[in-house]
């Protein structure tokens, strides 16, 4: 027994370690759980409690009654849900072939591909106003999904390619003498050895899309508002409304959770590599 | 089933030398054709030409009595067994097996059938509901056969499909495939690098360098009557022993060493007298020297040499020898150089030799059987 205590005194540590991690991260969205659930009249008590008094639905009630916020997050789901579909579309057929033919011309377009996404979204917001105008695209849900989708199209490419990498080109091969065209080959054996890839690069879409303030921001006005402009306007309509904004921003983190909960089997299992030893 | 042709067939990646250089033969409808040659000499680059895997940059390729260059692979009807036999990870050793039928579009009735008698042939049927990730070495690469056989293609193509098999294994699965090729009769191609495959399975064996055809003949062939240096050190284990020696007359002169060659050489290799006077490479096997003290076959000339080294295998006994003559150098990338730069003669002796490094050996040497080439050619002298 003696000779294990410096093993399970590591392990304390990085236990200790990662429950700290977790802390840093859980703490906010824990102390936006427990405002959302506290009476109106607690929200603002100073000093804040950390644990509500009593527990409370009356936050959320308000917030379903706001005119608006329902429709808000179904825009919201409607928006996310086809930005994920159309990145997907676009990005796996694209990263496939980039990993298939690993040329300079595809390292390239990798790389073009990341540096859109470090140009920061503020600078891209007027040039994307001025186009949807033109296209008379402006608060309609196919705008704010093609916005959406620009910047969905380079992670999820970056992340596919990178899954696409993993598989031995003799897969493809080997289907193709099979009888197999290219295209069958692709659908046939190597998406379905995907799920992970898919499963995470359909996930980080979601959540761009989902997130998104700036674009929706700019781009709708009435008709196709989602939820986190709609939350961000408690502010103006009730003075500051924090108890609903909470409840508000509660149900609006519940389907990211939800989605990840849903994929965490793909996400975390069913790694391909090395498939063709094993 | 159909026979394979290559009519000066080039293979040339980016725009560097060519891996596959003027390829022209037939390999017949039925036969077991294989490729041999040391690594990087295009060996899989041919094969995938014929798959249909890699483009040709110029000649004709024809199976049967189509030209299929510009044929996708799907339209060849040829099967492949990959060396890391590529099987789908997520499928099911019956789904593995069912693949190519369910492409072609083969009614399910019959897919049951042909995969049960696959896999009853291969001894699968007991693993026909794993995955391939359950399975060992042996029995992944029986699946990968079971796909290739169970669409009664027009040929098979094998790249090393035994390499990644332990030794006991691979000897087992040669005989196996050889025995599956007779029975169905399809016209194979077979790429290995190690000659004893090569042997042991063809029909003929093709054997390239760098991307050029050195010689296309029956194992026997090969062995008896390589076309120049690089196949008569390529073929046969231990290798040939090649030295630089001058012919005066009927004395072959090898080192301090004369051996009077026998009438029956230059009966059979008439070109051979014009090297009177001049230098040439001579050849010796292994097994064509042995110790004089336990020999007395007649027919063997009497050379001496000092013993370098004794390695006793039990059936027979590998004896070093230091010959005093310059060591010819075969241009095999892929040869091991036993003893570093001091390149010995090998001699495959019976085991009841007394010898031991140092001794000065009195040898037999099987003169009919000795080999000689051009030393500016490399190509035999017949
Ligand atoms: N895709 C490629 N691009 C460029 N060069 C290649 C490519 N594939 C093969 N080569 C080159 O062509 C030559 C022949 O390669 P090939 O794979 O056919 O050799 P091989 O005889 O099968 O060797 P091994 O025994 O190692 O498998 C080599 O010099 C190799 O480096
Ligand atoms: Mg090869």
């Amino acid at each position: 027994m003696a000779d294990r205590a410096p093993h399970d005194f590591g392990k304390t540590v990085i236990n200790a370690a990662a429950l700290l991690l977790v802390l840093s991260y859980a703490l906010p969205y824990v102390y936006l759980v427990s405002t959302s659930l506290k009476p109106a009249a607690d929200v603002q008590q100073i000093p804040p409690s950390f644990f509500p008094d009593g527990v409370s639905l009356e936050n959320f009630a308000t917030v379903i009654g706001t005119a608006g916020l329902p429709n808000a997050f179904l825009n919201s789901a409607i928006v996310a849900i086809l930005t994920t579909l159309l990145s997907l579309l676009i990005a796996v057929p694209a990263a496939y072939v980039s990993a298939l033919y690993r040329r300079r011309i595809t390292v390239l377009f990798l790389l073009f591909a990341l540096v859109t996404r470090m140009v920061p979204a503020v600078s891209l917001g007027v040039p994307l106003f001025q186009i949807m105008k033109t296209l008379g695209l402006l608060d309609t849900t196919i705008g704010l999904v093609l916005a959406h989708t620009s910047t969905a199209v380079p992670l999820a490419l970056l992340l596919m390619s990178a899954f696409f990498e993993g598989v031995p080109k003799e897969l493809e091969e080997a289907a193709r003498m099979d009888g197999c065209t290219r295209f069958g080959a692709f659908l046939h054996i190597i998406l379905p050895l995907m799920p992970s890839g898919l499963a995470i690069s359909a996930l980080f879409s979601f959540i761009a899309s989902w997130n998104e303030f700036l674009f929706a921001l700019l781009l709708t006005s009435q008709n196709s508002k989602t939820a986190p402009i709609v939350i961000a306007e408690f502010n103006s309509v009730y003075g500051l409304a924090w108890g609903p904004m909470t409840a508000a921003a509660v149900l609006y983190s519940l389907p990211v959770i939800l989605v990840t909960l849903l994929l965490q089997k793909q996400i975390v299992g069913g790694l391909t590599f090395g498939a063709v030893k094993g | 089933m159909a026979s394979i042709q290559l009519d000066r067939i080039n293979k040339v990646y980016g725009d560097r030398y060519p891996a596959i250089h003027d390829l022209s033969f037939e390999i017949e409808d039925g036969e077991f054709m294989v490729f041999v040659g040391p690594s990087g000499c295009g060996k899989s680059t041919a094969l995938r030409m014929v798959a249909g895997l890699e483009t040709i940059s110029s000649g004709e390729l024809k199976i049967g009595d189509k030209v299929v260059n510009n044929v996708d692979p799907k339209d060849r009807d040829i099967a492949m067994v990959f060396q890391s036999y590529a099987l789908y990870p997520h499928k099911t050793v019956r789904e593995n097996i069912a693949f190519p039928l369910r492409m072609a579009g083969v009614p399910k009735d019959e897919i049951n059938e042909r995969v049960n008698e696959a896999a009853r042939i291969l001894e699968l049927t007991r693993h026909l509901d794993r995955k391939p990730a359950k399975l060992s070495g042996g029995q992944r690469q029986r699946v990968a056969m079971g796909r290739a056989i169970v669409r009664r293609p027009q040929a098979f193509l094998m790249d090393e499909p035994l390499s990644n098999l332990d030794a006991k294994l691979r000897v087992q699965m040669r005989a196996e495939i050889v025995k599956l090729q007779r029975s169905l009769g399809v016209t194979t191609i077979y790429v290995t690098h190690d000659q004893v495959e090569a042997m042991t399975m063809g029909d003929r064996v093709t054997v390239l360098k760098a991307g050029r055809l050195q010689q296309i003949d029956t194992p026997q062939n090969l062995y008896t009557r390589p076309a120049n240096v690089f196949v008569a050190a390529f073929i046969g284990s231990p290798s040939m022993n090649l030295y630089e020696a001058s012919l005066d007359g009927v004395d072959l002169r090898l080192g301090s060493q004369v051996i009077t060659l026998p009438d029956a050489i230059f009966a059979s290799r008439p070109s051979l007298r014009a090297y009177s006077g001049r230098k040439l490479i001579v050849g010796i096997r292994p097994e064509d020297i042995d110790d004089a003290d336990v020999t007395d076959k007649r027919g063997y000339a009497e050379i001496a040499a000092p013993v370098t080294l004794v390695e006793a295998l039990g059936a027979e006994t590998m004896v070093h020898l230091a010959v005093d003559a310059p060591w010819v150098d075969a241009e095999d990338p892929d040869a091991v150089v036993e003893g570093g730069a001091q390149r010995t003669a090998v001699g495959r002796f019976s085991p009841r030799t007394q010898l031991r490094a140092g001794d000065r050996a009195r040898l037999a040497v099987s003169a009919e059987n000795l080999h000689f080439f051009d030393p500016n050619t490399r190509n035999s002298i017949w």
